[in-house]
């Protein structure tokens, strides 16, 4: 009985098994990234098959340290790098047992004190969040550019228009589609200023009220504002995709809006926390740069671009992750002492 | 923007390549020399481009496929120099001048236009993770020329089994880095270290591998020839955590 026990013993800890499991693992973790997988279904990494790997893996790499528990033969490095792993997968598994996760939408100004971790699983934050605003910006290519032709009081020119828009002929000058930077139209006493750009301009053909159909460039468009010698204004939009249609009333100017793809630049939720009836912190969240309050945690995670009036915020509570991350800090650590310096002091010794 | 510095570079690369594998043939002690001076020279005209790069888009140059190419020959270029200095194995210096080039050639394909920063990548972790892996990438790649030497040669093995080991370890060090900052970066944007990505798993498959090579030499005394044959399966799933995952798998890691 004894000898089995020996046997298994041996087994449970040696090196073949932990090189076996390894590429088990390795194999197992490289399939599941060819197969499909739908959001409904349960991943390969999630099924009981594949953590009952992880669990002998934790097993076996438990037994191999203790088995070789000392100092002798086994170099500080190579203890510490291991014992890491395991501190890395006790991490994980304390996250996976009492970590938090789950998703909140929030409409402008709407409220929420707790929200969704699974379908049925509602968890209570203990205060509330409140959506003061959202804000998407856009990148604008520095290519992007106002063109504005001057046009000659001759009929030839006039018939000629669009020959104009090609060339170079007649460009008096390219602005820059940054809204709100008045700038002058070279020496000829006006000025233009952009307002706002819209990438989907429609009309309400019953209102005359003009809005974005959605965030996707099927229409880009800008409103600008034309002011002559005298201060006199007027402002009309010009098109990227219908270079003929502005409605300027200025006869001395013909304007062709040059469009670049814009790329998203930042998505911002400006949110307020409210706890015991008090605004206690005002903050943005964006990608990368989460709010942390009350143990959770809350990332900047989605937007429709087709409206923009709500935000998707990932909200997680992970207690794990300072374990995890005092096992990354050992791995590195037990390398260099293995790789690095234990080396350079036999190296002295010699 | 103005490539001339990428330009020389690879000009650099070209000449290092040609002066070392000249120098295989030849018993000229000028030969290999010069080949140090142009992949020295290469590095440094990259090291210029980059930061010139870095300069007009005021983000660093590690953002896309293209950007991660130049910076992949950099690190080559530097891993090089180490080895060349330290070991002077022409075959090893010659071969891996060669894939730096290969790569500086690659690049000079794919658009090298400047584009902003995606939201996700706006952060500091981006500069610090792809130098760590990049540098990991590297360093295994030329344990992979290392052992791909061994596999082919029958003089110098217990040299060249030597490099392949110790620059294998440096690669995985580095592989550690780059795997750690990314899971750290990933929790800090998305509130996950972890979550089996294509990008991320395959890294942890290549680490596997590396695992697996790294304990096989001790165990069953895997080495030279049977330890060179995991190298290269090694260096398979690096060039597919790379470039695969991001051609033929779709994921988070969509940008190079």
């Amino acid at each position: 009985m004894l000898i089995k026990q020996a046997k298994i013993w041996k087994f449970i800890s040696s090196l073949k098994l932990a090189i076996w499991l390894l590429g088990i693992i390795a194999l197992v973790s490289l399939i599941g990234t060819l197969i499909p997988q739908n959001e409904e279904e349960v991943s390969v990494y999630q099924s009981w098959w594949f953590i009952l790997l992880i669990i002998l893996f934790a097993l076996n790499l438990s037994a191999c340290l203790l088995s070789r528990l000392s100092l002798k033969n086994r170099p500080l490095g190579t203890l510490i790098c291991h014992f890491s792993v395991l501190v890395i997968l006790l991490g994980a598994l304390i996250g996976m047992l009492f970590g938090q996760k789950g998703y909140l939408k929030l409409s402008r100004q709407e409220k929420a004190n707790s929200f969704m971790a699974s379908e049925s699983k509602e968890v209570n934050l203990g205060f509330s969040i409140r959506l003061d605003d959202f804000i998407y910006n856009e990148n604008i290519d520095p290519k992007e550019k106002l063109l504005i032709y001057s046009i000659q009081n001759d009929a030839v020119c006039q018939m000629d228009g669009a020959s104009h828009k090609n060339g170079e002929e007649g460009l008096i000058a390219k602005i820059p589609t940054d809204p709100g930077t008045e700038r002058e139209i070279s020496a000829t006493g006006y000025k233009i200023k952009v307002l706002r750009y819209l990438p989907d301009f429609v009309m309400d053909i019953a209102t005359k009220k003009v809005t974005s159909r959605s965030s996707q460039a099927n229409n880009p468009a800008i409103e600008v504002e034309l002011r002559d010698k005298n201060g006199a204004r007027e402002s009309f939009w010009v098109f990227a995709r219908y270079p003929d249609i502005h409605q300027s009333k200025t006869p001395n100017f013909n304007f062709v809006y040059h469009w670049e793809m814009r790329r998203p630049k930042d998505f911002i939720s400006r949110v307020t926390i409210i706890k015991d009836g008090l605004e206690v912190l005002k903050k943005e969240i964006r990608v990368n740069f989460p709010l942390q309050f009350g143990g959770y945690s809350f990332f900047q995670s989605s937007y429709d671009p087709e409206n923009l009036n709500w935000t998707g915020l990932t909200v997680v509570r992970d207690p794990g992750v300072s374990l995890v991350y005092l096992g990354f800090g050992l791995f590195i650590l037990g390398l260099c002492i293995r790789f690095y310096i234990n080396p350079f002091f036999k190296t002295l010794k010699k | 923007m103005n490539s001339t510095y990428l330009n020389i570079a690879f000009v650099m690369y070209f000449l290092a390549t040609v002066f070392y594998c000249v120098g295989l043939f030849f018993r000229n002690k000028f030969l290999p020399l010069l080949g140090r001076v142009f992949i020295l020279s290469g590095v440094l005209s990259l090291t210029l481009y980059a930061a010139m790069r870095w300069q007009v888009a005021g983000r660093p140059p590690l953002s896309n496929m293209f950007e991660s190419l130049v910076i992949f020959a950099w690190a080559i270029g530097l891993v090089l120099l180490f080895i060349d200095l330290r070991y002077k194995i022409k075959s090893v210096s010659g071969l891996t001048a060669l894939l730096g080039l290969l790569s500086l050639g690659y690049a000079s394909f794919l658009d090298k236009e400047l584009t902003p920063l995606l939201p996700a990548l706006k952060s500091n972790w981006l500069t610090i993770h792809v130098l760590t892996c990049f540098i990991g990438y590297a360093g295994l790649t030329v344990g992979f020329i290392a052992s791909a030497v061994i596999l082919f040669k029958q003089k110098e093995i217990a040299k060249l089994d030597t490099i392949a080991h110790k620059v294998i370890a440096f690669g995985f060090l580095f592989l550690t880095l780059g795997i750690i900052t990314g899971a750290v970066w990933a929790n800090s944007a998305w509130g996950t270290y972890w979550s089996w990505d294509p990008k991320e798993t395959w890294s942890l498959v290549t680490w596997f591998i590396y695992a697996i090579y790294l304990h096989i030499r001790f165990t069953k005394g895997w080495k030279e020839q049977k330890a060179a044959w995991l190298a290269v399966i090694g260096f398979l799933a690096m060039l597919f955590t790379y470039f695969g995952v991001n051609y033929l798998l779709s994921g988070l890691h969509s940008y190079g």
